[in-house]
């Protein structure tokens, strides 16, 4: 695989490339907010409540992570007419919400929080 | 380390080549476009988390316990659901655009709207029966 930088990033006059990698990152800061208001149950529910908050932060910094080379594999794509899906990080994107709707479920549902 | 990278980049079309069932890479833009309508639905999922989540934390002292959990329920509910069929969404778009097939139906749109309407009834229903 050679050096994705030779291709100019605004080689599509669409943006996709860019447009898909604020998507991503727009995504993160939804994550990241989903996990922070668990933190309010802190009190309540104790170090269960690390589960989601430990999930989101991870998602948000791995989708961080591969942020550039995202955004180089998009452009490359665009540029030589073939692109492989992404569908790792959409997968564990998927997942993470899953899980985090679930615990919430069953932190509702299932964890009586003490009285107030 | 380049075998390394060659390798695992392999592993994993590997992986996407058994979850896509064949057919032919459709254009780029395509395949970005159906990433960022599946990132639209997974950002209305977490919306949603985050509303239940936090109606069932934040409003103690505003709704009584019922409301509250029936409330952050259908929430939550409709978080998993929309949260988990984005993903076979986004995965069954893809694998139409392969095979140059007309995409599936949009189900989860009326879902969303089922869903957001009996949380809104349920929400209404509990208003009128609260005692002043």
């Amino acid at each position: 695989m050679s050096g994705p930088q030779c291709w100019d990033s605004h080689a599509d006059p669409g943006l996709q490339p860019e447009r898909t990698e604020l998507a991503w990152g727009r995504t993160s800061l939804s994550i990241l907010a989903a996990g922070a208001v668990f933190v309010r149950w802190m009190t309540m529910h104790g170090l269960l409540v690390g589960i989601p908050v430990v999930v989101s932060v991870l998602l948000a910094t791995m989708v961080g992570i591969t942020r550039k080379h995202r955004f180089h594999q998009a452009v490359r794509g665009v540029h030589i007419e073939r692109l492989q899906p992404n569908i790792g990080t959409v997968a564990a994107t998927a997942a993470t919400a899953v899980v985090l709707s679930l615990l919430g479920i069953f932190i509702v549902l299932f964890v009586p929080s003490e009285p107030r | 380390m380049k075998i390394d990278t060659e390798e695992r980049e392999e592993s994993r079309s590997r992986i996407s080549a058994w979850i896509l069932q064949g057919g032919n890479e459709p254009d780029p833009r395509f395949t970005l476009a159906n990433e960022r309508t599946f990132l639209a639905w997974i950002r209305t999922s977490l919306a949603l988390v985050t509303g239940g989540v936090a109606v069932e934390a934040f409003m103690a002292d505003l709704f009584g316990p019922e409301l509250r959990k029936t409330v952050s329920i259908l929430l939550l509910t409709t978080a998993l659901l929309i949260g988990s069929s984005s993903f076979f969404r986004y995965v069954g778009v893809e694998r139409a655009m392969r095979h140059k097939q007309p995409l599936p139906l949009p189900w989860i749109a009326p879902l969303l709207s089922a869903c957001a309407a009996v949380a809104a009834v349920a929400m209404v229903l509990f208003v009128l029966a609260r005692p002043n």
